[in-house]
């Protein structure tokens, strides 16, 4: 089995060393490297930064992130289920029907509770 | 050593490395990138043992959304780093304590002393398969079937989570203004308009 992984084994490697070789190529090699003061300050549109690019965040961003991801788990279980679907037969559809169902019940509730709305 | 072993040694190897970058650097957006590298390796080595859908997962959910989620955050919240560092010296003695804890589970577990799971035959060697081999539908198999009482209950757990997610984070404001199209479309004139009759006002 573990044949069918060497393309992607070859892939990393190939894409690895061509990061090394153009970054150290480009970065120390070849590039002129001549920092000042100006060149290595913050650049926004000529004038100096307003304020610090970190800030507080609504809680309800995380709360879409963690919806996304138990929907993305969800998902996650649907695709060995779709392999094997001819081989389990009217139990397999029975148990994801079931899996399904609970899922389907808390997307109702997050629905009807607005936790998908932005205001 | 084969080919096979080499692979598992040089991303055992990266797994370690990443992890301790996790934990070594002081930006937190680096640690977040350490983090993605060691699940990539580990990902890599959950490959190695044939586990290939376990292993994409991993990528899949973890890494891509996950990580990502994390890494917006990371970046974006304004964590004060000088300040994070001052408990260090405070919260020490339970960390070294928890690693202690966790290093002698280890140890008992794999090492000389303790049961003596290693011997167990079932677990000494996997089983290499051919190309031919999917690992995901041997998965689905069971998992749909034989074990389809743990199935249903990760459901449940996952219905948990979305309850909790919202009972935890879901704020109303109260002083937010927004508009409702059906009420603006259904609304009527005389809801709006009212006519009022009044005498024509007489010249002086």
């Amino acid at each position: 089995m573990l044949e069918n992984y060497l393309p992607v084994l070859i892939f990393m490697a190939v894409g690895l060393i061509v990061g090394f070789v153009l970054l150290t190529m480009g970065g120390f090699m070849l590039a002129p490297h001549k920092p000042d003061e100006a060149k290595n300050s913050p650049f926004e549109c000529g004038f100096e930064a307003f304020e610090d690019s970190r800030m507080k965040f609504d809680v309800r961003y995380y709360l879409v992130a963690i919806l996304f991801i138990i929907f993305d788990l969800e998902i996650a279980f649907l695709v060995p289920w779709a392999i094997v679907l001819e081989d389990i037969g009217l139990f397999g559809v029975l148990s994801m029907g079931i899996f399904l169902g609970v899922l389907v019940i808390g997307f109702i509730y997050e629905w009807k509770k607005g936790a998908l709305e932005w205001e | 050593m084969t080919f096979i072993d080499l692979n598992f040694y040089f991303f055992s190897a990266l797994l370690l490395a990443a992890a301790l970058g996790v934990i070594a650097s002081k930006n937190p957006v680096h640690s977040a990138l350490w983090l993605v590298l060691s699940f990539f390796s580990c990902a890599a080595l959950w490959l190695l043992l044939e586990a290939e859908f376990l292993g994409i997962v991993l990528v899949l959910v973890y890494v891509g959304a996950v990580m990502v989620l994390f890494l917006f955050v990371v970046m974006m919240l304004d964590i004060n780093i000088e300040e994070m560092r001052k408990g260090f010296v405070r919260y020490l003695p339970i960390g070294a304590l928890v690693a202690l804890i966790l290093a002698a589970q280890m140890i008992w577990v794999v090492g000389p002393i303790g049961p003596d799971i290693l011997d167990d035959e079932s677990l000494k060697q996997a089983v290499r398969h051919g190309a031919d081999y999917s690992n995901t539908k041997e998965l689905g198999r069971v998992l749909y079937t034989e074990y389809v009482l743990p199935f249903e209950i990760a459901s449940i757990i996952l219905l948990v989570a979305i309850v909790a997610a919202i009972s935890l984070t879901l704020r109303r404001r109260k002083n937010t203004k927004y508009q409702t199209p059906s009420k603006q479309i259904q609304v009527k004139r005389d809801d709006r308009l009212r006519i009022v009759k009044m005498d024509a006002e007489a010249k002086e």
